[in-house]
């Protein structure tokens, strides 16, 4: 910190103020709108900072894709035009992050040596390799993009185990007797600021009621990653990786307004070494002191946070404001030339051909069929181009259904949302509420993940084309199916299909008696002796029809369950309640999930 | 001592407290903690539970399912209704069937009407607290919104809450009449001493045990995996009721969903009946209701002896299954 860091810049304070306000919206958004609670009130908050970014804006553009609410980026994207990276400085809830634990965890650390010219130039390459990926069809942007992870492991990762522990909390306070215990966690479920489990697994109890995605490690362990990388530089993430802040920095580079460094600049290094980018570099004019280079400002890397002016400088040489550039040595150029850009291009153009016949060699294998939300674009390429893989509709999915796929169907699909039927089941109001219905109000859009998604991978439905949309069918497995393999009742997939026509019926039918079965063979006998005499027509003796009446007849009669295919759309409601355990009697497969109704 | 503490000493402080107090709790609080003595199912019993196992309280007709519920508990009871059982600073649960997300006219779910009658009275009848749960099938949230159940009961003065994983309690079915269950988690407040425990069903049609009145009504204070209550579900009903017998069955017939039950979801499905009825045993208004002579089922979707789960309740001296040897207060 400076000599003169006692006064801060009305904008520094601003700029920490308006730093707390995004991250604490952010964080409140993403708790309303998890599982949908406030994504039907008010869808525009629900997608707010994904619809405002930049990189989703062009990476959509590129994949050829539009959505009217993407627009609203344009006004980050004036905003970058006057104050190229400010958004990563003022609004980007990741940078402020990473700005928070810094102060937590290495305020005192010397990082000073740690000066990495080159390494900044990795993000541009970055960058031009997504956008060429996403020209080829592959939004896989959403992997690198600073919203979209910290929208991924909040919601995937931090926010299931907040919720975890807030109730294990509650949990062991109510079974210790602390009184206002089971109050508190009653109102906490009441007003969904806690998961209701009853929501979440049929059933449920010893097959767990936990709101939670599968992976979820690896969001966590990579938003701790990007943290902890501070250990080496200041922001680290975002002086060297960020492709959000390449793109930002490149949009605002002909900025005029930037910070300047006068005349009386001695060379002392000290804006370097406290700028979170490290974004000044000795340039080419002369500074006041004798046979060294004045510093200048690299406004692509500046964060516009206000810092530098009143606070770094030892001699007040740093003033933010309107001017041309001075020139920044070559060894010191953050944007790497033309060279560079077309190498990263180049790289972006050989993977896009590699991902996609990866992806399409895995799907022909169709082991690992995945599971689309009611709503995506169909076919298969047109859900891959759209999709940012931010997570948005895993977060509102209001049964935990949706979870980030692993690279089952190709290293592209990573993180794209699939079904876990045996986790949730696709609901089949979702959406849709009590004064919806009482309203009579049928044109509003009813698949939460489709409401949730700034893109429009997942279009939006009303009640009667989601319950309508076909995500596969259900098929019975015989050899796990209870009345099918073991010979026992059970009916529980007919019983819960939420479709009021039924996809489910049954038909009751002679099957083998395992009463039967367990009789000795000698009594059986005896029971096929007194049954053939009764059909040959000879009466029985009073005791001989007791003893008859005693023994378990050969057959009983057993309800058998079918689907009927036609009606199915596999939500996988039966999937879910199958009590079979391990993998269910009845699965939902992706049986002419298209071509035939 | 008279140096100031440090935030290192601090931290070293507190951290070998919490561990020693951790360490104190695993030793000793555990197991005086929620795994204590097993559990045991002891709400109060109707002290005319014997006597009136023959016997329910009925009323039709009109429009009002709110005097209908009154009715038929007057016409059992008398005039001091719930006070018969119900004493001054009890605590009441009562557990309708809010089991789907459906709007009361679907008849998947008690109506609301029903389930604030039921809460008023027990409060009037000198009730300290009526607690009102059910554990739902699909979403509860959804359920409880859509049955208009929460609301209603809400207004009524009930504390109406979800279900939570952890109030689950296993129950040892040990019961010389048991045949298949031999323990399933209850939810406990059902496993308070001395509660009133009130039973509300609705009328419905069942794919699996043909109807879904009273006796399979209690389903909906079983955790776990209920799916493996399919497994013989007629003689699991009948074990079910014999370990747990509810201090008061109430029977809310207001619409019959006559067939595609028990979820229902379409109006067709549903026949209005403006019937209550009510009894100190599950199995005997089980009995009259299964009864197609008795309410709009439809037509030759079963017989009352297809229903073996009321007749094995009935051998299991848990009621009646004859419904003429029912004797009904009308």
């Amino acid at each position: 910190m400076g000599k003169r860091g006692q006064h801060k810049h009305p904008l520094h304070v601003a700029r920490i103020v308006a730093q707390l306000f995004f991250l604490g919206l952010f964080l409140f958004l993403l708790i309303l709108t998890a599982r949908g609670a406030l994504a039907t009130a008010s869808p525009r908050l629900a997608r707010l900072f994904l619809d405002t970014d930049p990189l989703v804006l062009a990476g959509a553009a590129l994949a050829g894709v539009f959505s009217t609410s993407l627009l609203a980026a344009l006004a980050v994207v004036a905003l970058s035009l006057v104050a190229p990276r400010a958004y990563c400085g003022w609004i980007c809830p990741l940078g402020t992050s990473m700005d928070i634990a810094d102060r937590l965890l290495f305020r005192h650390r010397d990082r000073t040596r740690n000066v990495t010219p080159r390494l900044r130039q990795a993000k541009y390459g970055l960058l031009a390799a997504l956008l060429v990926l996403a020209m080829f069809g592959l939004g896989v942007f959403g992997w690198f993009d600073p919203v979209c992870i910290l929208t991924r492991s909040v919601s995937v990762a931090l926010y299931p185990m907040a919720d975890q522990g807030a109730k294990a909390g509650l949990v062991a306070a109510e079974q210790h007797g602390i009184g206002g215990a089971a109050q508190a966690y009653d109102w906490a479920v009441g007003n969904h600021l806690l998961v209701p489990e009853t929501d979440l697994k049929k059933g449920g109890g010893d097959r767990g009621y936990a709101v939670g995605y599968t992976w979820a490690w690896v969001f966590a362990a990579l938003l701790v990653a990007i943290v902890l990388a501070q250990a080496y530089q200041k922001r680290f993430w975002c002086r060297n990786l960020c492709p959000l802040g390449a793109l930002l920095g490149l949009l605002g580079s002909a900025s005029p307004l930037r910070p300047r460094v006068r005349r009386r600049c001695i060379a002392c290094d000290a804006c370097r070494q406290a700028c979170k980018t490290g974004a000044f570099q000795p340039g080419h004019a002369p500074s006041a002191k004798e046979g060294k280079h004045r510093y200048t400002c690299l406004v692509q890397e500046c964060l516009f946070c206000y810092a530098c002016e009143r606070e770094f400088c030892p001699v007040d040489a740093i003033r933010i404001g309107s001017g041309r550039p001075a020139p920044v040595r070559p060894e010191a150029q953050v944007c790497p030339g033309r060279r560079a850009f077309l190498g990263a291009a180049a790289t972006g153009a050989v993977l896009g051909p590699a991902l996609l016949l990866d992806q399409r060699t895995r799907e022909k294998e169709e082991t690992n069929p995945q599971f689309r939300p009611p709503g995506a674009l169909r076919p298969e390429e047109d859900f891959m181009a759209a999709c940012i893989r931010c997570g948005q509709c895993m977060k509102a999915c209001p049964t935990n259904a949706l979870h980030p796929s692993g690279v089952e169907n190709g290293i592209a699909g990573l993180w794209t949302p699939t079904f876990i039927f045996n986790i949730g089941y696709c609901d089949y109001l979702c959406a849709v509420t009590r004064a919806d219905v009482d309203a009579g109000r049928t044109g509003r859009p009813a698949n939460l993940c489709g409401i949730v998604c700034p893109t429009g991978a997942i279009a939006q439905l009303t009640h009667a084309d989601k319950v309508q949309w076909k995500i596969g069918t259900a098929v019975f497995d015989h050899s796990r199916c209870l009345p099918w393999a073991r010979g026992e009742e059970c009916l529980t997939c007919e019983e819960q299909c939420p479709l009021p026509e039924k996809a489910i019926s049954h038909q009751t039918q002679a099957v083998a008696n395992l009463e039967w079965l367990k009789m000795p063979q000698d009594k059986r006998n005896r029971c096929e002796e007194l049954q053939g005499r009764l059909a040959r027509g000879e009466t029985l003796s009073a005791d001989e029809q007791k003893e008859l009446a005693a023994l378990p007849p050969k057959t009983r009669t057993l309800a058998l369950p079918y689907v009927l295919r036609d009606r199915c759309t596999g939500c996988g409601t039966c999937e879910n309640v199958c009590p079979v355990d391990g993998p269910g009697g009845i699965r939902v497969e992706r049986l002419q999930t298209r071509e035939i109704k | 001592m008279n140096h100031e503490l440090t935030r290192r000493e601090f931290f070293r402080k507190a951290g070998l407290a919490g561990a020693a107090a951790c360490a104190a709790w695993a030793v000793g609080g555990c197991s005086g903690g929620a795994g204590g003595e097993p559990a045991a199912y002891r709400a109060r019993a109707h002290p005319m539970a014997d006597a009136w196992k023959a016997r329910i309280g009925l009323a039709q007709g009109g429009d009002d399912p709110a005097r209908n519920t009154r009715a038929a508990i007057e016409k059992l009871c008398g005039p001091d209704g719930l006070k018969t059982v119900i004493r001054q600073g009890d605590i009441v649960i009562v557990k309708p069937n809010i089991g789907w997300a459906q709007v009361p006219d679907m008849a998947a779910t008690v109506d609301p009407a029903v389930v604030a009658t039921v809460v008023r009275m027990s409060l009037e009848a000198g009730a300290k607290a009526v607690k009102v749960f059910d554990n739902t099938l699909g979403s509860g949230s959804k359920c409880y919104e859509f049955s208009g159940i929460q609301a209603a009961a809400q207004e009524a003065g009930a504390e109406v809450s979800q279900c939570a994983p952890h109030r689950f309690r296993m129950l040892s079915f040990a019961d010389p009449r048991v045949k298949r269950l031999m323990e399933w988690p209850i939810y406990e407040d059902v496993l308070a001493a001395d509660v009133v425990f009130i039973n509300l069903a609705a009328a419905k049609t069942h794919n699996a045990s043909l109807v879904s009145l009273c006796m399979k009504n209690l389903m909906g204070i079983q955790g776990g995996d209920r799916g493996k209550m399919h497994q013989e579900i007629h003689q699991n009903l009948a074990d079910l009721n014999v370990v747990i017998r509810p201090t008061f069955n109430i029977l809310d017939a207001t619409r019959v969903l006559a067939q595609e039950g028990p979820g229902g979801g379409r109006r067709d499905f549903v026949v209005k009946a403006d019937t209550v009825l009510c009894g100190t045993s599950a199995v005997t208004v089980d009995a009259w209701a299964a009864d197609p002579a008795n309410l709009p089922w439809k037509k030759g979707h079963h017989t009352l002896a297809a229903v073996q789960h009321i007749a094995w309740g009935a051998a299991a001296g848990l009621g009646v299954a004859d419904p003429g040897r029912i004797e009904v207060l009308a």
